[in-house]
């Protein structure tokens, strides 16, 4: 059930579930598919309740960093524009509780409602200038951006405790129970992926992915390319300051290396491994890479040599990801089985 | 139109934009400085200030010279650069070892040569299969060379820090204008002066050269004609990878080599290029001279932001001109 479940969601939507579920659909009025979400849901709740502290952590990481990916392919898949800022949106967000925290301003709840306005707010700012330039400048400019606001946050020693970081009971306690703070950041993820996905479906969505794929002819039609460009990060950077004030719930920590440029690479990895042009894709790419980081690094110091020929692989062979391959997989499967049938 | 103006290699004004940056940290230190007593003290300050200026530029600008060298034939932007530039600072530091006498001229040679061969490695089996690909694979598949080549060099050297030590016909100073300055910063700066007149040479006086900035042009009537542009572009590649390779290796001694620096240096030669123009030289020592300009003025005069106050430069640079000051309009 769980296997099947968790093929369907991210393979192709024309090929949904099994004749059971579909005529329980049917007596239920859903649509088809409808309800993979909420099984992917369940299980995600049932296995981070049911395994070890120390892989619910884990898994409590790698499901905040899905947010994070699927908020940077916002921008990298549906809008085609490559950054390397998305750090500082998500230290942004980190930072934001750390120092409402440090300095006896914010409470932890103002803290999390202002973390991503600021995510969005700085996201905007940093689009007014960087969407002035297109493709590689855009990436470098927002890779400038990340390394300005590292070097901020680490030279203002005595605002930010400089590149020591901050440590603390910055959040709530009933927050400091792996059991709850892994059913709220999985909760308040499920929630913004929801977002993130009306998003990607509305109108908006589709006018940003026609700019992806035809920006001239798009412009032509009167859109405001830069406008609609702008709320995409304005809206990414939202996401990705959210994702960051999940790091601090998991961590109890922030320091100025989540701005880095390095830093800024990690998600556009995650989008890449599991696949840009699937809603799903960059979730996967999350799991995949943070649970392969998690185990790798216990048994081995390469994880860079790893990390860097995986993704050489990826880049190189399969730049749809994982997903992709599934999907071609799938198809793949599925012409050899009609052609088996035909034959008989 | 824009394209050929862009790419056009010239280093003649390197010495009068030298002079333009030297009135104006002159003026900056005259407004800034009234703590000195004496007229002498303060030229004398800023003769030190000018100095670890120029010697930064230059050493910056070899290596970013080498990225938009890349840049400029091939539209691949190489963000394992800074790895080459790692490399050649590990390799001399392993070939000086304590010595401080001739070793270093040797290490220099070999390192930079060994460097080239590993840029030669990278261009083949990797750089081919992105050029004409968009820029998110070009910058993932140079990461990920980035992330193993960081990898082997911690197999390799380990994580400590070395310091190699000066040569010691180079470890004295010279008297200026009252006081002493490191003979090894005239060195790197007239090293660095000799690398941009070079290049000028070699794209502008030579065949390679003319057909790289053919290759820039019109890649296709260049094939036709009969120049394999694969081999010309891997060429470049690895006079690009030497580049950096040289530039790791001739600062040893001024930095402690340790892992990271590729981190670090990538950044700053990206800096630099992308101010200048990705695929100017002449655009490259402007950008190395501001970078420096900006890290040596922001240090002096805002302490706490001194290197917030280089990205800035950078972010309006690039705010007011998206392509950099010389650089080449986007395809």
């Amino acid at each position: 059930m769980k296997d099947t479940s968790a093929k369907s969601a991210f393979g192709s939507p024309r090929f949904g579930g099994n004749a059971n579920s579909i005529r329980l659909l049917r007596r239920t009025g859903l649509r088809p598919g409808a309800l993979r979400p909420v099984v992917l849901v369940a299980i995600a709740l049932v296995v981070g309740l049911a395994v070890p502290v120390s892989l619910s952590l884990e898994l409590e990481y790698a499901i905040s960093l899905a947010v994070f990916a699927v908020a940077t392919n916002l921008l990298l898949g549906f809008g085609g524009l490559v950054s390397f800022g998305q750090g500082v949106f998500y230290g942004l967000g980190a930072y934001t509780i750390a120092l409402g925290w440090m300095h006896h301003v914010l409470s932890f709840w103002e803290a999390m409602v202002l973390a991503p306005i600021l995510g969005a707010v700085a996201a905007g700012l940093m689009g007014l200038i960087a969407l002035r330039t297109k493709r590689l400048y855009f990436a470098l400019l927002t890779l400038a951006f990340s390394q300005l606001a590292y070097v901020i946050f680490e030279e203002q020693y005595n605002f930010t405790s400089g590149a020591n970081g901050i440590f603390g009971a910055m959040v709530p306690s009933w927050l400091n129970s792996p059991k709850n703070s892994y059913v709220f950041v999985l909760g308040l993820s499920v929630a913004s992926l929801i977002a993130m996905w009306i998003v990607t479906r509305s109108r908006f969505g589709l006018v940003l992915r026609a700019i992806r794929d035809h920006r001239d002819r798009v412009e032509a039609l009167g859109v405001n390319v830069f406008a609609h460009q702008l709320v995409a990060m304005a809206i990414s950077g939202f996401f990705c300051a959210l994702a960051g004030t999940m790091f601090v719930i998991y961590s109890q920590s922030t320091y100025p290396d989540l701005f880095l440029w390095t830093s800024s690479g990690i998600p556009v990895f995650m989008v890449v491994i599991g696949g840009m042009y699937r809603y799903l894709g960059p979730v996967l790419g999350a799991l995949v890479y943070e649970l392969a980081h998690h185990f790798l690094i216990a048994h081995t110091h390469d994880w860079q040599l790893v990390l860097g020929v995986v993704l050489l692989l990826v880049v190189l062979l399969r730049p749809d990801g994982l997903v992709g391959t599934f999907d071609s997989f799938q198809v793949r499967l599925r012409s050899r089985h009609s052609t088996d049938g035909d034959s008989k | 139109m824009c394209h050929t103006r862009g790419f056009s290699y010239c280093i003649v004004n390197e010495l009068s934009v030298y002079g333009l940056s030297n009135l104006l940290c002159v003026a900056v230190f005259e407004l800034g400085s009234t703590s000195f007593a004496t007229q002498g003290a303060r030229v004398s300050r800023v003769v030190i200030e000018l100095t670890g200026l120029f010697s930064a530029a230059g050493s910056l600008f070899i290596v970013a010279a080498g990225l938009t060298l890349v840049f400029g034939a091939m539209r691949v932007i190489n963000l394992s650069h800074g790895s080459f530039y790692m490399y050649g600072a590990f390799l001399t530091s392993t070939l000086v070892g304590t010595s401080t006498g001739s070793r270093f001229w040797l290490a220099i040679v070999v390192a930079s040569l060994g460097v080239a061969v590993l840029g030669g490695v990278v261009g083949l089996g990797v750089i081919r299969f992105v050029v004409n690909r968009d820029p998110l694979t070009q910058l993932l598949a140079t990461f990920a060379v980035f992330l193993i080549l960081a990898d082997l060099a911690l197999h390799i050297w380990g994580t400590g820090y070395r310091a190699v030590p000066l040569p010691k016909s180079l470890s004295g100073h010279i008297a200026v204008a009252g006081t002493t300055i490191p003979s090894f910063d005239i060195f790197v700066v007239g090293v660095s002066v000799v690398v941009g007149f070079g290049l000028w040479a070699l794209l502008r006086h030579t065949q390679w050269g003319w057909r790289i900035r053919a290759a820039v042009d019109d890649p296709e009537v260049l094939e036709a004609g009969g120049v394999n542009l694969r081999r010309l572009q891997t060429s470049v590649f690895v006079l690009g990878s030497l580049l950096a390779g040289f530039g790791g290796a001739i600062v040893t001694p001024q930095i402690s080599v340790a892992p990271g620096i590729d981190e670090s240096i990538i950044v700053s030669a990206f800096l630099v290029a992308v101010i200048g123009g990705l695929g100017s030289v002449l655009g490259t020592a402007v950008g190395a001279l501001i970078i420096a300009a900006a890290e040596t003025l922001g240090a002096l005069l805002l302490p706490t932001w001194a290197s917030s106050f280089t990205y800035v430069a950078v972010i309006l640079v690039l705010a007011l001109r998206p392509s950099g000051l010389f650089g080449l309009a986007e395809r």
